[in-house]
């Protein structure tokens, strides 16, 4: 499978603040990638070095194979962005500004932005200064879409979209996807990721803990154990290699476990129990488990 | 292209009220002169008991009065601050409204290279400049001319002109130059103008403190003064080179730093 976007130990520094440092993965054409973490922990200056908005400090990145800050003019063709905060000219309408977009690409695109406007339920003939921020945010989708991008780049799309739009807007992506378009979405917001995305990068204070697919992340690598005993445990009774997020609370023992599953049985058929459920965990508990491991 | 259009479609409004307030200056200006030659007085003797510091201040110089050409003289200088604060802030504005206005991350994710859009807001920012000229030169020819009783002041007003569009050209280029090289972009204007505003002091303290003269080079308001370049005069080419030297210069410190430095997302 060719790679749309490779990250190759991409670090940027501001100053004292921190950036990211020591990036790298690939996204893979025709797939949905997620790119995940919390506030502030590097996922939009990422982005931004790879639209050479930002330059690195270090290391490098390559999208369509070419070198993202030398080629940029040229790969900008074929990519759609979508940023996390929309600000367009106050003083425009919707469609003067969805024209202007359109002009920077060599194609007539007339057709498509009333499709879009039409997906997404967009008042063309609104002044941007007049529209509320989901209205802004639609703008936005529809102004990173019009020019049928290769790849899509997505910053927190979903804010302050309301469910219906987010619903209409997935959708669209699904569309896209189907076509052939590759995209990057960044999100905090775990459960958007876990349904639309391929695969997932995990970020944590700018520096990558995890590049795995969703499936994996979820099925083969953790269980959730819930356990119910009769009389109250010791605490540690259930401390052994590959058990986190342990919780126990009386005669309720809860904890994540990733490795041999034996093992844990045997601990468990040595006590009496009331009762024991075996989840597959949500990828929130997941992600909290990267959080908290090395915290 | 489609960005000059943009830009000059933004700046079309303010580019409107400048020309309204050119004109009304030119008009007020000379039908100030109107009533004092009418008068019967002669200004020189009113302005020979003024104190040299208020002379210098306010533009007066060594100017002849009594005729149309020296009072538009004085009237240019009001013309040149205007133009040049035009100028200043135009320049300075272009370039860092992206990043102000926060817009940068539409702009700047097309498919163009950060040169070619500098060039399109150069253009746009010239073509400005240009406007701004023209109907200063149209406006002082027409109207000081109804003053003028037949002195030829056409070539003289004319030759002002070219001067006041070399320091249009070098205040835009500072102005660029200080919001290329700036990444925070609400202070480009206000420092521009405020290098303008020093400049402009200087100039006046030169006026009146002559052991001071040396400085006239670092003050582009002592470059193309309407009581050395009209009558004859011309254009200093000391200065001429000067201006120009700074403006290329300028200008390629714009294209420099905007293209190296991160942009303020």
């Amino acid at each position: 499978m060719k790679n749309v976007i490779e990250i190759d130990h991409l670090t940027k520094t501001y100053g004292k603040a921190r950036g990211i440092t020591n990036i790298s993965f690939n996204v893979e054409e025709g797939e949905i990638f997620g790119f995940i973490g919390p506030n502030g922990a590097g996922k939009s200056t990422t982005i931004r070095t790879l639209l050479s908005l930002i330059y690195p400090t270090s290391g490098s990145a390559k999208i369509f194979g070419k070198d993202c800050i030398e080629f940029a003019p040229e790969i900008k063709k074929e990519i759609g962005y979508l940023p996390s905060e929309v600000f367009y000219y106050d003083n425009m309408k919707v469609i003067e500004l969805l024209k202007y977009s359109a002009s920077f690409y060599k194609k007539d695109c007339t057709k498509r932005i009333k499709e879009l406007a039409e997906i997404m339920d967009l008042d063309l003939t609104k002044k941007i200064d007049d529209l509320s921020l989901g209205n802004k945010k639609k703008v936005g989708i529809v102004q990173g879409l019009l020019h049928e991008p290769k790849l899509i780049i997505l910053d927190e799309p979903t804010s302050g979209l309301d469910p219906l739009m987010q619903q209409r807007f997935f959708e669209l992506l699904e569309a896209e996807h189907k076509k052939g378009a590759t995209v990057l979405f960044s999100s905090h917001i775990l459960t958007e990721v876990q349904r639309l995305c391929d695969r997932v990068a995990i970020i944590k204070e700018g520096e990558i803990v995890a590049v795995e697919k969703i499936s994996t992340l979820q099925e083969n690598n953790y269980k959730k154990f819930k356990i119910h005993t009769k009389a109250n445990l010791d605490a540690d009774y259930f401390n052994l290699a590959g058990v986190s997020n342990l919780v126990v609370n009386n005669d309720t023992v809860s904890f994540l476990f990733r490795g041999n599953l034996n093992s844990v049985m045997k601990k468990i058929s040595d006590v009496e129990i009331a009762n024991v459920w075996i989840d597959e965990p949500d990828l929130e508990e997941i992600f909290m488990h990267y959080y908290v491991k090395e915290a | 292209m489609n960005i000059y259009w943009k830009e000059m479609k933004t700046y079309r409004k303010s580019l409107i009220f400048w020309s309204i307030g050119i004109l009304l200056m030119v008009v007020s200006g000379m039908s100030k002169y109107a009533g004092l030659s009418s008068s019967g007085q002669s200004m020189n003797d009113l302005m020979a008991d003024m104190p040299k510091a208020l002379k210098a201040i306010v533009g007066v110089g060594d100017l002849d009065l009594n005729s149309a050409s020296g009072y538009y003289g004085l009237l240019y200088l009001y013309l040149l601050l205007m133009a040049t604060i035009h100028a200043a802030m135009l320049g300075a504005n272009i370039i860092s409204k992206e990043e102000r206005d926060k817009t940068s991350e539409f702009l700047f994710v097309k498919p163009v290279s950060r040169n070619s859009i500098i060039t399109s807001k150069l253009l746009a920012a010239l073509t400005n400049i240009v406007i701004f000229n023209l109907v200063t030169l149209i406006s002082s020819i027409l109207i000081v001319g109804q003053y003028s009783k037949g002195e030829a002041i056409n070539g003289d007003i004319a030759i002002t002109m070219v001067g006041l569009f070399l320091s249009q050209l070098l205040f835009m280029s500072i102005g660029t130059g200080i919001a290329a090289v700036k990444r925070k972009p609400k202070t480009a204007g206000s420092l521009s103008t405020g290098i303008l505003l020093l400049t402009f002091i200087l100039s006046v303290a030169i006026d009146l403190n002559e052991q001071i003269e040396g400085l006239k080079y670092i003050t582009p308001f002592k470059y193309f003064e309407p009581k050395n370049v009209m009558y004859g005069g011309g254009l200093d080419p000391v200065f001429v080179v000067l201006s120009v030297g700074m403006i290329v210069a300028l200008f390629f410190v714009t294209y420099v730093f905007f293209k190296k430095r991160d942009l303020n997302v």
